[in-house]
């Protein structure tokens, strides 16, 4: 199994792809460690400059209340006035504000985007695994076919779980050590992304295995993300009448809950807030594992 | 322990689908260990379909099969064994000395054997000096005897070569078909699959021919290209009095810058033929030779192959 491992980490070094999220990913926290500077004093932030431009011009007080350019207060429609602590929305001073900003800004888009990247990256191999001329010399050495498939999916599963490891390991120590402020429930966004990539690698299995053709794998998982998507906007089930509303919400369960995870679960974890609910998370694992359990039997029994 | 590397009992294999194929009805097939075996037919045959039964690659639709004396089933059986499959694509990004490397780590072999069977290969197969480029850059020949060097990594005690000389030059193939005598002298099995009867017929001591997935001949080369009812025989010129009773039974002679004559003699069968030969001795005619006619393995197989479809 091994020697099927290493044979996949080639490959995907070959694939320049995954190079490039590794180059891209070193782009992100050094741009953050050159490009961001923030001034703390006695834990507060006294000032802030990207790329050298100063943007905190005003000393902020969060329990100050927000001004017009008049000097008179702002009020809501309630008639309340507004505070400046108002304007936080990721934590409760401007420095965690800036730092949970950042954390949660990185851990979204490599939720959002770094997954369909990596699903591009890695996305052929499991097909390829399957192609004539490759899969006669693996399968008749002697290995079991279980042994074959996780030696293709654990490496890469490694792979991406080292990218990921990287991009959100750099990134929180470069804020914490700039900032003084040590989130360790950032890295928890760590297991969830590398989660969610495995559930979906896991569609990209199933057809993969199933058909063995790399663009279809693609195409369906694809076709997935983004039916559970659209099943995850709120009161859709609402507007549509019965038996088909059962159809929707049958599906929303079914299927990975992508949206959720990725607005409910990990920016909580970015910014330090409890997660109120794993339902999303767990039954998207189940999904996923679900998808692997059924290419492992497809994939033992098929004739190539 | 036996001394069968392989075996197959009522081995057979349907595809399923709206028009099911019996790409292989029941084979009963025993390959005895050092032998080299040769599986002609044409295309469709279900040659193709046998290997990768044995080989694991597919599952049989009924029978059982061993390959040296392990069920098929099991991944273990595969241990001993080297196969070089048809069309074999080895990732271009490798070197060739990476390639053997790795798919001999895959058969378990330790990385110093591993280092010096790769050495010892790529020397044999003339791929020394391109072992360590990619083998995205190697020719088709090149691939083939990178193939063949894959195969014998691990030592195997049984070798299922499928097409090896497939896009390889003429010097190419006179080399491997010399791989293959060695082998065989070390006495490891070769299952040979090849649509180049003339190297069929060189180097192997046994073939079958399979037809529409039906063995329809088993034979040793000599047994198989035997023709059962025909001998060349030399002598001296033969009186008229002897030729008149086997006229119907002599060919036309050929003349020998010695005085002698070369005929073909047909007759029912051996005991015929010895009565014949009594005649001629009786009859002062001296016999130089008695041959039976043989038919190249290639007559053999367009005969069978032909008989069948006018059957």
């Amino acid at each position: 199994m091994l020697g099927l491992f290493l044979l996949t980490i080639r490959e995907l070094r070959a694939r320049k792809v995954v190079m490039g999220l590794f180059v891209v990913s070193t782009f992100i926290w050094v741009g953050l460690a050159l490009a961001l500077q923030l001034d703390v004093v006695d834990g507060s932030l006294a000032g802030a400059r990207l790329f050298g431009q100063e943007t905190i011009e005003e000393p902020f007080d969060p329990s100050a209340p927000m001004t017009d350019s008049e000097g008179n207060p702002i009020r809501d429609s309630d008639g309340n006035v507004r505070m400046q602590s108002d304007q936080l929305e990721f934590g409760s001073t401007l420095l965690e504000e800036v730092v949970f900003g950042a954390q949660a800004f990185v851990s979204g888009a490599a939720y959002w985007i770094g997954i369909i990247l990596a699903l591009f990256a890695t996305g052929g191999l499991v097909a390829a695994l399957t192609e004539r001329g490759q899969v006669d010399v693996i399968l008749t050495k002697p290995l079991s076919r279980t042994q074959v498939l996780s030696g293709r999916l654990l490496a890469v599963m490694a792979v991406m779980l080292a990218l990921s490891t990287y991009l959100f390991g750099t990134v929180w120590l470069t804020m914490s050590i700039k900032s003084g402020i040590w989130n360790p429930r950032f890295l928890l966004a760590i297991g969830v992304v590398f989660g969610m990539f495995a559930v979906v690698y896991g569609v990209v299995t199933l057809v993969g295995v199933w058909s063995g053709s790399g663009p279809l794998s693609m195409v369906v998982t694809l076709g997935v993300l983004f039916m559970s998507l659209i099943l995850a906007i709120p009161e859709l089930a609402n507007q549509i009448r019965l038996p088909w509303r059962h159809l929707v919400e049958g599906g929303y369960h079914a299927l990975p809950k992508f949206a959720a995870v990725g607005s409910q679960i990990v920016p909580q974890l970015a910014t330090g807030n409890a997660v109120v609910s794993l339902y999303p998370l767990a039954s998207s694992l189940a999904f996923g594992a679900a998808c692997y359990g059924l290419a492992f039997v497809i994939f033992a029994r098929k004739d190539f | 322990m036996s001394d069968l590397a392989l075996s197959t009992v009522r081995l057979s294999k349907t595809y399923g689908g709206r028009r099911p194929v019996e790409a292989l009805k029941p084979l009963d097939l025993e390959i005895t260990a050092g032998e080299t075996f040769g599986l002609l037919g044409p295309n469709g045959a279900g040659k193709t379909t046998l290997v990768k039964l044995l080989l694991g690659l597919i599952s049989p639709t009924s029978g059982s099969a061993t390959l040296l004396g392990r069920d098929i089933a099991q991944s273990e059986a595969r241990r001993p064994v080297g196969f070089l499959p048809e069309g074999h694509r080895f990732p271009p990004f490798l070197t060739g000395r990476q390639a053997l490397d790795l798919f001999a780590r895959m058969s378990g072999l330790d990385p110093g054997r591993r280092a010096s069977r790769s050495e010892v290969l790529l020397a044999r197969v003339r791929l020394a000096e391109a072992a360590d480029r990619r083998v995205g850059t190697y020719s088709k020949g090149m691939l083939q005897r990178l193939g063949i060097a894959q195969a014998l990594m691990h030592e195997p005690r049984l070798v299922f070569l499928d097409e090896p000389t497939d896009g390889v030059d003429p010097v190419g193939r006179r080399e491997i078909r010399v791989l293959i005598e060695q082998l065989r002298d070390e006495g490891v099995t070769v299952f040979l699959n090849s649509h180049l009867l003339s190297e069929v017929e060189r180097v192997c001591t046994r073939v079958a021919i399979l037809k529409n997935g039906r063995m329809v001949r088993q034979g040793t080369v000599e047994d198989l290209t035997i023709q059962g009812r025909a001998w060349h025989i030399t002598t001296t010129p033969l009186p008229p009095a002897v030729v008149d009773p086997l006229a119907d039974a002599l060919g036309e002679p050929t003349e020998r810058p010695d005085g002698l004559t070369r005929r073909t003699l047909t007759l029912p069968d051996r005991a015929t033929l010895n009565d014949a030969l009594d005649a001629l001795r009786s009859a002062g005619v001296e016999v130089e030779a008695v041959e039976p006619v043989r038919q190249s393995l290639e007559d053999l197989f367009v005969e069978v192959v032909e008989d069948d479809a006018t059957a």
